[in-house]
């Protein structure tokens, strides 16, 4: 699918009669709550700092974070912000997953809220309605010092960022010390062929076994399955995004490795369809050792008193093992974009910088106990992860992030394959019928379709 | 069907077939089955009510029989009443539930009217554009109605779904009620009309009342519809105090990681009570309104 | 407006009995359509042919496409996920409309029955239609969940099975678990339907045919079943048509999982068009159907006329 300008498009055909026949008509009659009227946008010189215009109001959109006090932290700011600047700034939040339909409406409304946190490559998809930021991070960055390799890629459109930087939500192994001991193992493992050993040995012993979704879980899925493809050597393309690559002896590897996983009991075979949650509810319940997800499992056992600290002295964390060929991990990244529509681009502007100042966003960080980690280089180390030895391994694997789709860069195609969730769904694929070539060679047929066809 | 029934509801004891039956015939026959019925029909909400009053560890303790409870408490209830924006919700529903009925029920009426009682060139075939309509899929027509909507500043506003709700609510209110027109029998109007009256009052004074179970029971349709729907309320409101129910609760009851099924199962029960409650008053006036509606056509 | 008794005006092309022709009853007759047209014209008419246009170019969200024919029709021809999603839209209704049908009859001839208690029967066993669909389907998701499901705790309690069912986890049982879902939440509403249709029809009838020697099965076939035709017809429609773009259902309780074989159109379009940004091919995708069900609609309409 190529990107397409027509001179004249549809839409503003339509802007200008529609509007002046409908809208006009109809917006004296509507007492709107949430119109804003339009202002005059400041214009804005580069390199200056973007300062609030007295009178804006704004919104920005953003999930429901596990951490209630993250989001708490994150209204007080605004709160803050919008007193001592005389505007008016309003967070919004959805659910993890309806923050897509309500982007991609608003994307093709073009109308919405002034500031949206893209998920993933989303900077990407939505690259026409995202306003070029560069000057802002290039600001930040000259404060803050470099970005991590994952938000630069995600927010970096041809050069350009259309998105500000904004955190990362680790993902790492949460698991239960007094069960490992119980099955004789000492370290947590440190590769995924240890996995696979320290896996069979849990079984042996009958205890609970490790267990990762292999099903659509927005998160979860990915962050397993897509590490342990690179570092088996697969590749779902090539760099250039070009040519589809997953047909490979280490893909075949890496597919195997799950299929013997699955067999020998290493692993749960209820996962299937195992949403984010999923996770969460068996580890609280008792019914696993051992688990990769972000730091909610901690946070719920050790700082809040939901299950009573059922599990909380026995539960610790690991950062993510190392492959044959390589370590990686993948991690749930956020950024801001500034919406092209917005008419109170400075005042975003302005309080996107005011949210990534060091002070606010270290209170945030340490608000969100280890939940999530910053994306430059001097937010990366929060008291929290000073405070809390065990917070640490949600630190280490910030460092060795990649994105879906690497080595390529992130573009529609490779937000495309995220979405169907192709590499999740060939190692499930291969696991239930234990055919590894013919699942290898399906996703290799669906990435084609998604990467090599010219519609 | 005379006119004096049609304005009645049908009263049950009319049906009666039994007499001189035998008990364990009757037993077999009805008693036994609908007893399945029900059971089969109200376990989840069983359910939903058994884990509503379940605390955290309760609900994720695997070793228990999960089909009673414990420790009953009702502590999300009271989370869900002051933690949650619940009734702030509920009152939305409500609201855009009752609006949108009424507008729909209104186009209906006035175009189930024209539909069935005058003659015109094209009549047929607007009767089936209206009915297709349902065809198009709301996953397809969300986007662009967001456009729509944009264009006319009202996102956020409860207009937006008062006005795009009856876009489901009245194709099928339509062909209800041109069924039950059709039902009426044309000397009643006819006889008003030699009276001196104009067709439309003929239509007012004459057709609408003894219609009035049928638009109760396109009403009641309507209303379920409304306060049941999703996709548009979680596109068109943003801010959690305009949110209706279905999407308040699940925008903010599922967290991230993790989902509060005992808040959510509260939610679930409390958001279908009222309905309920509509709908055993009423129940009467609705099966009357769907019997001479549909049987017509 | 007096009426005036016009003299008899033929509009030469209308077929069917005679009528007397008002002339101003034309008028009337568009005037009150409308409110109804504007509204339907504005919110569906135009987003129902902006979405047949993107179907027929390149578009992706936020970017305008040029026209490109039906290559995106033929494009989906190719995804072994999309002819599966329609072969599972196809079994879904087809399969829960049957029982449905079937479960919502015997529903109806138990409610015309009198037992103790009926009213609030009733209304009870209209509460699975009544309850938001979003949250009755998150409710039947727990009870599904592959951890904790309560049937599955049945199951294992009753020695039925050692290990319980992957409900979500099995494309076979998943999709069964969809068509259960479906079934519970719809056939109250074909049961009040039938129910209402029952009641009209006139006691005698059946008292005339006991005294013929007819049993309970010939009366059921030979004056239920005709006498319920019209309300079979528009139930049947109404049902079908929402079942075929359902989507709530299928987005809560599986999206697609295991390995996007339990998608249905609605959902897989979705996917496609919201969640990756490809909105011409999920527009595409959505309006498949759309020739069929038209036809059908159509078809209905005909056969429910002509029973006048």
């Amino acid at each position: 699918m190529g990107h397409t300008e027509p001179a004249w498009s549809r839409r503003d055909f339509l802007k200008t009669t529609g509007i002046a026949a409908a809208g006009l008509a109809a917006g004296p009659i509507i007492a709107a709550c949430g119109g804003s009227p339009a202002a005059n946008p400041t214009p804005a010189t580069a390199g200056a700092i973007p300062k609030p215009r007295p009178g804006a109001q704004i919104r920005l959109l953003q999930w429901v974070s596990f951490v209630p006090a993250a989001d708490d932290e994150i209204r007080r700011q605004a709160k803050e912000f919008s007193d001592a600047n005389n505007v008016q700034v309003t967070i919004e939040t959805v659910t993890g997953d309806q923050l897509q339909p309500k982007t991609a409406a608003a994307v093709e409304a073009g109308s919405g809220p002034d500031i949206i946190q893209m998920q993933y490559g989303w900077p990407h998809l939505y690259d026409t309605a995202c306003m070029d930021v560069t000057d802002l991070v290039d600001m930040l960055k000259g404060k803050l010092g470099s970005v991590n390799q994952v938000n630069d890629a995600f927010s970096k459109v041809n050069g350009r960022y259309l998105a500000v930087p904004y955190c990362q939500v680790p993902n790492a192994w949460t698991y239960r010390t007094d069960l490992w001991q119980q099955a004789g193992l000492t370290n947590f493992f440190s590769t995924w062929d240890e996995l696979a050993s320290n896996g069979k040995q849990l079984k042996s012993k009958n205890l609970p076994p490790i267990a990762v979704s292999l099903g659509h879980a927005y998160g979860d899925a990915i962050t397993m399955w897509y590490p342990v493809l690179w570092d088996f050597g697969g590749r779902e393309v090539s760099s250039d995004g070009k040519h589809v690559t997953i047909n490979s002896k280490e893909t075949l590897d890496a597919v195997n490795w799950a299929v013997d996983l699955w067999k020998s009991g290493a692993i749960s075979q209820n996962t299937l369809s195992w949403l984010d949650p999923d996770n969460n509810q068996a580890y609280h319940s008792g019914l696993i050792t051992g688990t990769l997800n972000g730091a909610s499992i901690y946070i719920k056992e050790v700082y809040t008193t939901a299950t009573n600290h059922k599990f909380a002295p026995v539960t610790s964390n690991a950062a993510m093992p190392k492959g044959r060929q390589g370590a990686s991990t993948l991690n749930l990244i956020f950024n801001h974009a500034v919406m092209k529509w917005s008419n109170e681009a400075e005042t975003a502007k302005a309080f996107l910088l005011y949210l990534m100042d060091q002070t606010n966003y270290t209170k945030w960080l340490n608000a969100s106990v280890g939940y999530n980690a910053g994306p430059f280089h001097a937010l990366t180390n929060a008291d929290v992860f000073q405070q809390d030895a065990k917070l640490k391994p949600f630190l280490d694997v910030v460092g060795a992030g990649k994105w879906p789709g690497w080595p390529a860069q992130p573009s529609k195609a490779t937000a495309q394959s995220q979405v169907q969730f192709v590499i999740v769904d060939m190692f499930a694929k291969a696991v239930t019928s234990g055919d590894a070539r013919s699942a290898i060679s399906d996703a290799e047929q669906k990435l084609k379709r998604i990467y090599e066809l010219p519609s | 069907m005379a006119a004096s029934d049609v304005a009645r509801p049908v009263r049950f004891r009319r049906s009666r077939r039994q007499v001189g039956e035998r008990f364990r015939g009757r037993l077999f026959r009805v008693y036994i089955p609908v007893a399945i019925f029900t059971f089969v029909t109200l376990f989840p909400f069983y359910w939903m009510a058994i884990t509503s009053i379940k605390s955290n560890s309760e609900l994720l303790d695997h070793t228990k029989n999960p089909l009673f409870v414990l420790e009953p408490n009702l502590q999300n209830y009271i989370d869900l009443f002051t933690r949650t924006n619940f009734i702030r919700w509920t009152i939305n529903s409500a609201v855009v539930a009752v609006l949108s009925t009424s507008i729909s029920l209104v186009c209906s009426v006035l175009a189930g009217y024209s539909l069935a009682r005058l003659r015109y060139r094209g009549a047929s075939a607007i009767g089936w554009g209206v009915f297709v309509t349902y065809l198009v899929p709301p996953t397809l027509l969300f986007l662009p109605m967001a456009y729509v909507i944009a264009q006319l500043h009202l996102f956020n506003n409860y207009l937006s779904l008062i006005l795009t709700y009856p876009t489901f609510l009245i194709p099928f209110c339509t062909w209800l009620l041109m069924g039950y027109f059709r039902g009426i029998p044309r000397e009643l109007e006819e006889a008003a009309l030699v009276d001196g009256a104009s067709r439309v009052q003929a239509m007012v004074r004459v057709v609408i009342p003894l219609a009035l179970p049928g638009i109760l029971s396109a009403g009641m349709f309507a209303f379920t519809l409304s306060w049941g729907e999703f996709l548009y309320a979680l596109v068109f409101m943003n801010d959690t105090v305009v949110k209706t129910v279905p999407v308040g609760v699940v925008n903010e009851l599922i967290k991230g990681d993790e989902f509060f099924w005992g808040e959510l199962m509260a939610a679930a029960l409390l958001g279908s009570v009222p309905v309920a409650l509509l709908y055993s008053f009423f129940v009467d006036y609705f099966v009357a309104g769907m019997t001479a509606g549909a049987v017509k056509g | 407006m007096a009426s005036t008794t016009t003299p008899r005006a033929s509009l030469g092309r209308l077929a069917g009995p005679r009528v007397r022709i008002f002339e101003h009853e034309a008028r009337l007759g568009y005037l009150l359509l409308i409110p109804a047209l504007l509204l339907l014209l504005v919110f569906v008419a135009y987003p129902f042919l902006f979405g047949i246009w993107l179907s027929i170019t390149n578009s992706q969200i936020g970017v305008n496409g040029h026209f490109v024919g039906l290559a995106n029709f033929q494009f989906e021809q190719g995804d072994s996920v999309f002819i599966q999603s329609f072969v599972n839209t196809v079994s879904y209704t087809g399969i829960t409309t049957v029982l449905k049908l079937a479960l919502g009859m015997v529903m109806a001839l138990l409610l015309n029955q009198v037992f103790p208690a009926q009213r609030f029967v009733r209304a009870a066993l209209l509460l699975p239609w009544i309850i938001p669909s979003v949250l009755s389907t998150l409710a039947w998701r727990w009870m599904f969940d592959p951890t904790f499901s309560v049937v599955n705790w049945v199951i294992i309690h009753s020695h039925l099975s050692a290990t319980g069912v992957d409900w979500l986890g099995k494309t076979g049982t998943a999709l069964t678990s969809l068509m259960i879902v479906n079934v519970w939440r719809g056939t109250p509403f074909y049961g009040i339907a039938l129910l209402a249709g029952l009641q009209t029809i006139p006691v005698d009838l059946y008292e005339a045919a006991r005294v013929d020697g007819a049993s309970r099965w010939q009366q059921f076939r030979r004056i239920t079943v005709p006498m319920l035709r019209p309300v079979l017809l528009v139930v049947l429609l109404l049902s079908t048509i929402l079942t075929f773009g359902d989507f709530t259902l299928p987005y809560v309780l599986t999206n697609g999982a295991p390995f996007n074989s339990t998608h249905v159109l609605s959902t897989w379009a979705f996917a496609i068009g919201v969640g990756g940004g490809y909105i011409s091919i999920g527009a595409a995708i959505s309006l498949v159907l759309f020739p069929l069900l038209s036809a059908i609609v159509f078809g209905v309409m005909v056969v429910l006329r002509r029973q006048e």
